[in-house]
Protein backbone atom coordinates (compact mmCIF):
# COMPACT_ATOMS: atom_id res chain seq x y z
CA UNK A 1 0.00 0.00 0.00
CA UNK A 2 1.60 3.50 -0.94
CA UNK A 3 -0.63 5.28 1.70
CA UNK A 4 -3.69 8.02 1.22
CA UNK A 5 -1.32 11.07 0.13
CA UNK A 6 0.47 8.86 -2.84
CA UNK A 7 -2.66 7.05 -3.61
CA UNK A 8 -4.53 9.98 -4.45
CA UNK A 9 -1.49 11.25 -6.70
CA UNK A 10 -1.13 8.02 -8.04
CA UNK A 11 -4.84 8.43 -9.02
CA UNK A 12 -3.98 11.85 -10.51
CA UNK A 13 -1.33 10.84 -12.66
CA UNK A 14 -3.50 7.82 -14.40
CA UNK A 15 -6.23 10.90 -15.05
CA UNK A 16 -3.31 12.85 -16.32
CA UNK A 17 -2.00 10.61 -19.07
CA UNK A 18 -5.55 10.20 -20.08
CA UNK A 19 -6.36 13.64 -20.57
CA UNK A 20 -2.60 14.42 -22.15
CA UNK A 21 -4.13 11.66 -25.05
CA UNK A 22 -7.12 13.42 -24.81
CA UNK A 23 -5.99 17.22 -25.34
CA UNK A 24 -3.39 15.43 -28.40
CA UNK A 25 -6.35 13.71 -29.87
CA UNK A 26 -8.40 17.28 -29.50
CA UNK A 27 -5.81 19.16 -31.07
CA UNK A 28 -5.72 16.58 -34.09
CA UNK A 29 -9.45 17.14 -34.42
CA UNK A 30 -9.40 20.49 -34.96
CA UNK A 31 -8.71 21.95 -38.99
CA UNK A 32 -5.07 22.35 -39.98
CA UNK A 33 -3.80 26.05 -40.31
CA UNK A 34 -5.19 29.65 -39.75
CA UNK A 35 -6.47 32.59 -42.05
CA UNK A 36 -4.34 35.21 -42.96
CA UNK A 37 -6.17 38.05 -44.69
CA UNK A 38 -4.11 40.37 -46.85
CA UNK A 39 -5.55 43.93 -47.90
CA UNK A 40 -4.58 45.23 -51.59
CA UNK A 41 -6.02 48.09 -52.50
CA UNK A 42 -8.84 48.22 -50.28
CA UNK A 43 -10.12 44.49 -51.14
CA UNK A 44 -9.47 41.56 -48.77
CA UNK A 45 -7.62 38.44 -49.90
CA UNK A 46 -7.42 35.15 -47.77
CA UNK A 47 -4.79 32.76 -47.72
CA UNK A 48 -5.05 29.41 -45.39
CA UNK A 49 -1.51 29.47 -43.55
CA UNK A 50 -0.34 26.28 -42.21
CA UNK A 51 3.14 24.59 -41.95
CA UNK A 52 3.95 21.49 -43.52
CA UNK A 53 7.52 20.07 -43.05
CA UNK A 54 8.69 23.27 -40.89
CA UNK A 55 8.05 25.25 -43.73
CA UNK A 56 4.99 27.78 -44.05
CA UNK A 57 2.79 27.44 -46.80
CA UNK A 58 -0.01 29.75 -47.92
CA UNK A 59 -3.05 28.35 -49.89
CA UNK A 60 -4.93 31.37 -51.51
CA UNK A 61 -8.45 31.06 -50.50
CA UNK A 62 -10.60 33.66 -52.48
CA UNK A 63 -13.49 35.13 -50.80
CA UNK A 64 -14.03 33.34 -47.70
CA UNK A 65 -18.05 33.43 -46.20
CA UNK A 66 -18.07 35.26 -42.87
CA UNK A 67 -18.88 32.35 -40.61
CA UNK A 68 -16.17 30.31 -42.39
CA UNK A 69 -14.11 33.30 -41.10
CA UNK A 70 -15.19 33.63 -37.24
CA UNK A 71 -15.36 29.60 -37.29
CA UNK A 72 -11.30 29.49 -38.10
CA UNK A 73 -10.77 32.25 -35.63
CA UNK A 74 -12.67 29.77 -33.10
CA UNK A 75 -10.28 27.23 -34.13
CA UNK A 76 -7.47 28.83 -33.44
CA UNK A 77 -9.00 30.12 -29.83
CA UNK A 78 -9.05 26.65 -28.94
CA UNK A 79 -5.68 25.57 -30.47
CA UNK A 80 -4.49 27.84 -27.97
CA UNK A 81 -6.54 27.22 -25.86
CA UNK A 82 -5.98 23.50 -25.85
CA UNK A 83 -1.46 23.65 -26.27
CA UNK A 84 -1.73 25.70 -23.04
CA UNK A 85 -3.55 23.33 -20.83
CA UNK A 86 -1.66 20.35 -22.76
CA UNK A 87 1.59 21.78 -21.80
CA UNK A 88 0.02 22.36 -17.82
CA UNK A 89 -1.16 18.58 -18.03
CA UNK A 90 2.70 17.39 -19.39
CA UNK A 91 4.08 19.58 -16.01
CA UNK A 92 1.46 17.96 -14.00
CA UNK A 93 2.46 14.17 -15.10
CA UNK A 94 5.95 15.40 -14.77
CA UNK A 95 5.82 16.55 -10.94
CA UNK A 96 3.22 13.95 -10.26
CA UNK A 97 5.79 11.34 -11.46
CA UNK A 98 8.69 12.65 -9.36
CA UNK A 99 6.33 12.83 -6.53
CA UNK A 100 5.52 9.07 -6.83
CA UNK A 101 9.30 7.88 -7.28
CA UNK A 102 10.17 7.47 -3.11
CA UNK A 103 9.34 3.81 -2.06
CA UNK A 104 7.89 4.64 1.61
CA UNK A 105 4.47 5.12 1.80
CA UNK A 106 2.73 8.46 2.84
CA UNK B 1 -3.39 26.04 -8.34
CA UNK B 2 -5.85 25.22 -5.83
CA UNK B 3 -7.31 29.17 -5.72
CA UNK B 4 -7.99 28.61 -9.90
CA UNK B 5 -9.68 25.05 -9.08
CA UNK B 6 -11.93 26.66 -6.79
CA UNK B 7 -12.25 29.39 -9.06
CA UNK B 8 -13.15 26.92 -12.54
CA UNK B 9 -15.29 24.75 -9.69
CA UNK B 10 -17.23 28.12 -8.89
CA UNK B 11 -17.77 29.06 -12.62
CA UNK B 12 -18.98 25.47 -13.74
CA UNK B 13 -21.54 25.92 -11.06
CA UNK B 14 -22.38 29.13 -11.92
CA UNK B 15 -23.22 27.95 -16.15
CA UNK B 16 -24.76 24.82 -14.67
CA UNK B 17 -27.29 27.06 -12.59
CA UNK B 18 -27.21 29.86 -15.37
CA UNK B 19 -28.85 26.49 -17.38
CA UNK B 20 -31.39 25.51 -15.03
CA UNK B 21 -29.70 22.64 -14.60
CA UNK B 22 -28.26 22.82 -11.47
CA UNK B 23 -31.13 22.64 -9.38
CA UNK B 24 -31.61 19.26 -10.11
CA UNK B 25 -28.53 18.12 -9.65
CA UNK B 26 -26.55 17.16 -6.39
CA UNK B 27 -22.53 17.65 -6.02
CA UNK B 28 -21.21 14.07 -4.45
CA UNK B 29 -17.66 13.21 -3.94
CA UNK B 30 -14.58 14.70 -2.66
CA UNK B 31 -15.42 18.33 -3.27
CA UNK B 32 -18.46 18.35 -0.58
CA UNK B 33 -15.40 18.51 2.02
CA UNK B 34 -14.16 21.70 1.09
CA UNK B 35 -18.08 23.15 0.66
CA UNK B 36 -19.02 21.34 4.09
CA UNK B 37 -17.10 24.50 5.25
CA UNK B 38 -20.36 26.80 6.17
CA UNK B 39 -22.01 23.68 7.68
CA UNK B 40 -19.01 23.43 10.01
CA UNK B 41 -18.25 27.32 10.77
CA UNK B 42 -18.69 26.97 14.10
CA UNK B 43 -15.90 24.55 14.75
CA UNK B 44 -12.36 23.94 13.67
CA UNK B 45 -12.88 22.15 10.35
CA UNK B 46 -9.97 20.71 8.28
CA UNK B 47 -10.72 19.64 4.56
CA UNK B 48 -8.96 16.92 4.21
CA UNK B 49 -6.64 15.46 0.72
CA UNK B 50 -9.37 15.84 -2.47
CA UNK B 51 -9.21 14.51 -5.94
CA UNK B 52 -10.17 16.93 -9.29
CA UNK B 53 -13.05 15.17 -9.73
CA UNK B 54 -16.22 16.57 -9.57
CA UNK B 55 -19.27 14.69 -9.53
CA UNK B 56 -22.47 15.56 -9.89
CA UNK B 57 -25.41 13.21 -9.17
CA UNK B 58 -28.69 13.06 -10.80
CA UNK B 59 -31.90 11.48 -8.38
CA UNK B 60 -33.50 8.81 -9.97
CA UNK B 61 -36.79 10.02 -9.22
CA UNK B 62 -35.67 13.80 -10.92
CA UNK B 63 -36.34 14.41 -14.76
CA UNK B 64 -34.51 17.03 -15.81
CA UNK B 65 -36.62 20.06 -17.42
CA UNK B 66 -33.79 22.34 -18.71
CA UNK B 67 -32.43 20.63 -22.23
CA UNK B 68 -28.43 21.84 -22.33
CA UNK B 69 -25.47 20.93 -24.07
CA UNK B 70 -23.33 20.86 -21.41
CA UNK B 71 -19.65 19.62 -23.55
CA UNK B 72 -21.01 22.88 -24.90
CA UNK B 73 -21.34 24.60 -21.94
CA UNK B 74 -18.22 24.42 -20.44
CA UNK B 75 -16.37 23.61 -23.79
CA UNK B 76 -14.78 27.36 -23.89
CA UNK B 77 -13.35 26.45 -20.37
CA UNK B 78 -11.12 23.87 -21.81
CA UNK B 79 -13.01 21.03 -21.11
CA UNK B 80 -12.26 18.08 -23.37
CA UNK B 81 -14.73 15.02 -23.21
CA UNK B 82 -12.94 11.93 -22.14
CA UNK B 83 -14.08 8.36 -21.81
CA UNK B 84 -13.39 6.31 -19.08
CA UNK B 85 -14.11 2.36 -18.85
CA UNK B 86 -14.36 -0.50 -21.23
CA UNK B 87 -18.09 0.83 -20.97
CA UNK B 88 -17.35 4.64 -21.86
CA UNK B 89 -18.67 7.05 -19.11
CA UNK B 90 -18.33 10.92 -20.64
CA UNK B 91 -15.94 12.46 -18.23
CA UNK B 92 -15.35 16.36 -18.88
CA UNK B 93 -11.72 16.58 -18.12
CA UNK B 94 -9.55 19.96 -17.57
CA UNK B 95 -5.79 20.09 -15.66
CA UNK B 96 -7.65 21.40 -13.04
CA UNK B 97 -11.03 19.35 -12.74
CA UNK B 98 -13.04 16.68 -14.00
CA UNK B 99 -16.63 16.22 -14.42
CA UNK B 100 -18.03 13.34 -14.09
CA UNK B 101 -22.33 12.34 -13.98
CA UNK B 102 -23.14 9.53 -11.57
CA UNK B 103 -27.11 8.02 -10.96
CA UNK B 104 -28.24 5.65 -8.44
CA UNK B 105 -27.89 1.74 -9.60
CA UNK B 106 -31.11 0.05 -9.68
CA UNK B 107 -32.03 -3.62 -9.84
CA UNK B 108 -29.71 -5.92 -10.66
CA UNK B 109 -27.65 -3.15 -12.50
CA UNK B 110 -25.60 -3.11 -15.21
CA UNK B 111 -22.18 -1.70 -16.42
CA UNK B 112 -23.83 0.05 -19.29
CA UNK B 113 -23.99 4.15 -19.50
CA UNK B 114 -27.27 5.67 -18.35
CA UNK B 115 -27.89 8.27 -21.25
CA UNK B 116 -28.86 11.98 -19.68
CA UNK B 117 -30.82 13.24 -23.30
CA UNK B 118 -31.15 16.33 -21.49
CA UNK B 119 -27.62 17.07 -20.71
CA UNK B 120 -26.06 15.35 -24.16
CA UNK B 121 -24.08 13.12 -22.07
CA UNK B 122 -24.37 9.72 -19.70
CA UNK B 123 -23.67 8.80 -16.50
CA UNK B 124 -22.47 6.19 -14.45
CA UNK B 125 -24.72 3.85 -12.56
CA UNK B 126 -23.61 3.39 -8.90
CA UNK B 127 -24.09 1.11 -6.28
CA UNK B 128 -25.77 2.81 -2.89
CA UNK B 129 -25.84 6.59 -4.35
CA UNK B 130 -29.29 6.18 -3.33
CA UNK B 131 -28.37 6.72 0.16
CA UNK B 132 -26.81 10.45 -0.63
CA UNK B 133 -30.26 11.42 -0.86
CA UNK B 134 -31.64 10.43 1.81
CA UNK B 135 -31.07 13.92 3.68
CA UNK B 136 -30.08 16.41 1.84
CA UNK B 137 -28.36 19.91 2.97
CA UNK B 138 -28.16 23.49 0.82
CA UNK B 139 -25.53 25.76 0.63
CA UNK B 140 -24.19 28.46 -0.95
CA UNK B 141 -21.07 28.90 -2.49
CA UNK B 142 -20.54 32.34 -4.13
CA UNK B 143 -23.73 33.27 -3.99
CA UNK B 144 -25.21 29.84 -5.76
CA UNK B 145 -27.11 27.67 -4.39
CA UNK B 146 -26.09 24.11 -3.90
CA UNK B 147 -27.14 20.64 -2.30
CA UNK B 148 -24.73 18.26 -0.81
CA UNK B 149 -25.57 15.39 0.65
CA UNK B 150 -25.47 15.93 4.56
CA UNK B 151 -21.95 15.08 6.55
CA UNK B 152 -23.38 12.06 7.85
CA UNK B 153 -24.92 10.43 5.17
CA UNK B 154 -21.67 11.63 3.13
CA UNK B 155 -19.28 9.65 5.64
CA UNK B 156 -21.17 6.35 6.02
CA UNK B 157 -21.21 6.29 2.16
CA UNK B 158 -17.59 6.64 2.05
CA UNK B 159 -17.44 3.56 4.72
CA UNK B 160 -19.41 1.54 2.79
CA UNK B 161 -17.73 2.00 -0.68
CA UNK B 162 -14.39 1.68 1.38
CA UNK B 163 -15.58 -2.08 2.28
CA UNK B 164 -16.07 -2.69 -1.46
CA UNK B 165 -13.08 -1.49 -3.22
CA UNK B 166 -10.12 -3.13 -4.22
CA UNK B 167 -7.89 -0.31 -4.38
CA UNK B 168 -6.66 -0.41 -1.00
CA UNK B 169 -5.28 3.49 -1.23
CA UNK B 170 -8.66 4.45 -2.48
CA UNK B 171 -10.45 2.61 0.85
CA UNK B 172 -7.82 4.40 3.01
CA UNK B 173 -8.39 7.68 2.07
CA UNK B 174 -12.29 7.08 1.77
CA UNK B 175 -12.17 5.92 6.03
CA UNK B 176 -9.82 8.98 6.52
CA UNK B 177 -12.51 11.55 5.22
CA UNK B 178 -15.02 9.98 6.45
CA UNK B 179 -13.58 9.56 9.80
CA UNK B 180 -12.66 13.14 9.62
CA UNK B 181 -16.30 14.36 9.01
CA UNK B 182 -17.60 12.40 11.73
CA UNK B 183 -15.37 13.63 14.18
CA UNK B 184 -16.69 17.18 12.89
CA UNK B 185 -20.52 16.21 13.58
CA UNK B 186 -19.52 15.41 17.19
CA UNK B 187 -17.45 18.41 17.35
CA UNK B 188 -20.18 20.40 16.56
CA UNK B 189 -22.33 18.70 19.17
CA UNK B 190 -24.76 16.24 16.58
CA UNK B 191 -24.30 13.28 18.24
CA UNK B 192 -28.15 12.51 17.69
CA UNK B 193 -27.83 12.93 14.44
CA UNK B 194 -25.57 10.42 13.42
CA UNK B 195 -27.30 7.91 15.64
CA UNK B 196 -30.81 9.29 14.12
CA UNK B 197 -28.86 9.01 10.70
CA UNK B 198 -27.81 5.40 10.58
CA UNK B 199 -30.66 4.28 12.58
CA UNK B 200 -32.44 5.04 9.09
CA UNK B 201 -30.33 3.24 6.76
CA UNK B 202 -30.79 -0.12 5.53
CA UNK B 203 -30.11 -2.79 7.59
CA UNK B 204 -27.22 -4.53 5.43
CA UNK B 205 -25.80 -0.52 4.64
CA UNK B 206 -25.54 -0.32 8.99
CA UNK B 207 -23.54 -3.66 8.79
CA UNK B 208 -21.27 -2.39 6.42
CA UNK B 209 -20.57 0.50 8.33
CA UNK B 210 -20.18 -0.93 11.59
CA UNK B 211 -17.85 -3.69 9.86
CA UNK B 212 -15.73 -0.85 8.46
CA UNK B 213 -15.73 1.27 11.92
CA UNK B 214 -14.93 -1.98 13.61
CA UNK B 215 -11.30 -2.80 11.08
CA UNK B 216 -10.50 0.63 12.43
CA UNK B 217 -11.17 0.22 16.03
CA UNK B 218 -13.35 3.06 16.41
CA UNK B 219 -14.69 2.03 19.58
CA UNK B 220 -16.09 5.46 20.49
CA UNK B 221 -18.07 5.32 16.65
CA UNK B 222 -18.79 1.71 17.58
CA UNK B 223 -20.37 2.58 20.60
CA UNK B 224 -22.48 5.08 19.66
CA UNK B 225 -24.38 3.31 17.02
CA UNK B 226 -24.71 0.31 18.77
CA UNK B 227 -26.35 1.59 21.67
Amino acid sequence: MRGVIKGALAEELQNSLRMEKEYDAALRKLPKGCLSVKKIKGHKYYYLVSREKGKLKYVYKGAVPKEEVKRYKEVKEYRAKYRKLLSQVKKQVKYLRSSLRGKEAI
Amino acid sequence: MEKKQYELCVEILRRLNKAGVLKDLILVGSWCIPFYKDYFKTIKYATSIRTRDVDFMVPGRIRIKAKVDVVELLKDLGFVVGFQGREGYIRLEHPELAIEFLVPEKGRGSNKPFPLKELGINAQPLRYLSLLTQKIIHTEIAGIKISLPHPVVFAFHKLIIATLRRNKDKAAKDIEGALRILKAVLDKGQKAVIKITFDSILPAWRKKVLKCLKKMEKEDLLRLLEE
